[in-house]
């Protein structure tokens, strides 16, 4: 692989005394899905959340594309190319489809110098693109509290698979998924993947892990505990990892 | 139920308030004498002017999931700013300004500028600093009132400057001018709210402010301007409040705060944030405006009035969960 897309390099978070993080160091390839795997509160999401630019960290330092990053808001994560799927869901459930879809990048057009939404033109996007990844929803103008939690799931996945950047993280993203729609989103991260988009995938499924990563990363109180590839590893040498046994199978993934 | 009457009936329901005030008109013309004539559809415009304007800034934060209390006394240091330099008798200073046209854009920029000022501290202390804005505008209700009683000594200003006084006196269609001003605020940020990005994400984060933060609506700034919008419309409030009443009072729109709030929930804004319309919230305006001028023609004594608005809020919240429970099953 030649340069990678996102390098962490000795990444800390502290909250007060307790330290959430004590030196995450990994990196992520273009068009490579990496499983984050580890037990409650080893750190994960906190990590998610500083990538994603919901946290900042303590120390350390992040590499984005060769250069120096780090994402003071959501805004300038998104603006570098990182789309965010968390786990507890992100839509406005008081508007519809439509607008939750395009949250934050509306399409407008100028009416006397003035930016209007083109809610015409937002609707055939989302039209296609919930069409494509085959998500059926009665109307594109219902709001969102009378979808179904499946329904909303799939809006958020449809979401960042259309807009896709550069890096997607995913936090627990099937968590409401029933066994089809959840197989379907993994074919969706397989096919995010070969765009070329970085993918880092969160979840406490092995089953899931071994489908869709071509790597394995394992973190266990706050630092890296296994990095390996996928195909050199198995379900029990991961569990060994997280639960901090004998580390057979694990090692550096280069 | 077919996709037709599903629709219409969605229809029915996010027009509620609508429906209510015309059937409200509809029984007040038949039932009372004299009801049923165009001075008086005119006076229930020109009456509601005021209270209308204020309500769009309180509808405008409490659909963006906040609140401000203070634009009642943001009204009225406006008015009082307004009438202390151009009245000419009581303390007012009766500063006169060359050629007299000059007054009216000069008087309108110091009450919006008055209002924006307060709005940018509440939207401030609100956001930047995590408080609560029932406390904060709470605080701002109470001290901004005391500015008004500093400032005028507890007395007032008469007479306000003619050039002025012309929007409330100068008739378009039947209507004065500070009536057609009420209507085209309403008209302008019932566009904004509905049409822009700007008025879009203010929903949005009334309806649940991390996704907008997550998604990269940059949601402080959008609160901070939703706050000053209401600061500086409470003062375009407080202008024609002045106008109306020729001059200002220490004591000037007591009570308004809890008509606004009234018209607001009665046109179906939820005080939980991320629901609502303008155009309801003007429908709810007229309704109560329509109440008040039913009950000056019947004749009734005046203190009826609140008790009728009470009864009125009362009925809108139980109607907005009956709503909900009809579009659940419609869902």
């Amino acid at each position: 692989m030649s340069e990678p897309l996102l390098v962490l390099d000795n990444v800390t978070k502290n909250y007060g005394a307790i330290q959430a993080l004590r030196g995450i160091s990994f990196s992520i390839g273009r068009g490579e899905v990496v499983a984050l795997l580890g037990d409650n509160g080893a750190g994960k999401s906190t990590l998610v959340k500083i990538i994603a630019g919901g946290l900042e960290p303590t120390s350390g330092r992040m590499l984005f594309e060769g250069k120096e990053f780090l994402a003071r808001s959501p805004a300038e994560a998104k603006a570098a190319g990182i789309e965010t799927v968390y786990q507890d869901l992100s839509l406005c459930t008081n508007v519809d489809v439509v607008a939750n879809f395009f949250m934050g990048r509306e399409i407008t057009r100028k009416v006397l110098g003035v930016p209007v939404l083109d809610e015409r033109a937002m609707e055939a996007v989302v039209g296609k693109a919930l069409a494509n990844a085959g998500t059926r929803i009665p109307s594109l103008r219902t709001k969102v509290e009378h979808l179904s939690g499946g329904q909303r799931q799939a809006i958020e996945l449809n979401r960042f698979v259309h807009w896709g950047g550069k890096l997607v993280l995913l936090d627990e993203p099937f968590a409401a998924l029933g066994v089809e729609q959840t197989r379907r989103g993994l074919d969706m991260i397989r096919q995010v993947a070969s765009q070329g988009i970085g993918v880092v995938i969160i979840t406490h499924i092995m089953q899931q892990a071994f489908q869709v990563a071509d790597r394995i990363v394992v973190i266990r109180h706050g630092v890296v505990a296994g990095d390996v590839a996928r195909n050199k590893t198995s379900p029990d040498a991961v569990i060994n990892m997280i639960t901090g046994e004998t580390l057979a199978g694990a090692g550096p993934a280069s | 139920m077919s996709p037709r009457t599903r629709h219409s009936l969605e229809l029915v329901l996010d027009n509620l308030v609508w429906f209510m005030l015309v059937f409200v008109l509809a029984v007040f013309s038949i039932f009372i004498p004299n009801f049923f004539q165009l001075g008086i559809f005119a006076n229930i415009v020109e009456a509601s002017s005021v209270l209308g304007v204020m309500s769009i800034g309180l509808a405008l934060v409490i659909i963006a999931g906040h609140m401000d209390l203070s634009v009642e006394s943001v009204a009225a240091l406006s008015a009082m700013a307004v009438g202390i330099m151009f009245c000419s008798s009581g303390i007012g200073l009766g500063l006169q300004l060359y050629p007299d046209w000059l007054m009216v854009p000069v008087s309108l920029v110091i009450a919006l500028a008055v209002g924006a000022i307060i709005g940018v501290i509440n939207g401030f202390l609100i956001v930047r600093l995590q408080m609560s804005a029932f406390i904060i505008t709470l605080a701002s209700y109470i001290w901004v009132r005391g500015l008004v009683l500093v400032i005028s000594g507890g007395r007032s200003a008469q007479d306000l400057a003619p050039a002025i006084r012309w929007f409330g006196i100068q008739r378009l269609a039947g209507l004065p001018l500070t009536a057609w001003i009420a209507v085209a605020c309403f008209v302008v940020f019932s566009l904004i709210l509905a049409k822009t990005p700007f008025g879009r994400h203010l929903v949005m984060i009334g309806g649940n402010e991390t996704a907008t933060f997550r998604a990269g609506i940059r949601v402080n700034r959008n609160l901070i301007i939703a706050f000053v919008l209401a600061g500086a419309i409470a003062g375009l409030a407080g202008w024609l409040l002045a106008i109306r009443t020729s001059g200002a009072t220490a004591n000037l729109g007591v009570g308004l705060l809890f008509n606004a709030f009234a018209a607001v929930v009665i046109g179906g804004v939820s005080l939980k944030g991320g629901v609502g319309t303008l155009p309801g919230v003007y429908a709810g305006v007229l309704l109560l405006s329509a109440i008040n001028t039913a009950i000056n023609l019947m004749g009734l004594p005046a203190n009826f009035t609140q008790v009728i608005h009470g009864l009125l809020v009362l009925a809108a919240v139980l109607l907005d969960a009956f709503k909900q429970t009809i579009r659940q099953k419609l869902a």
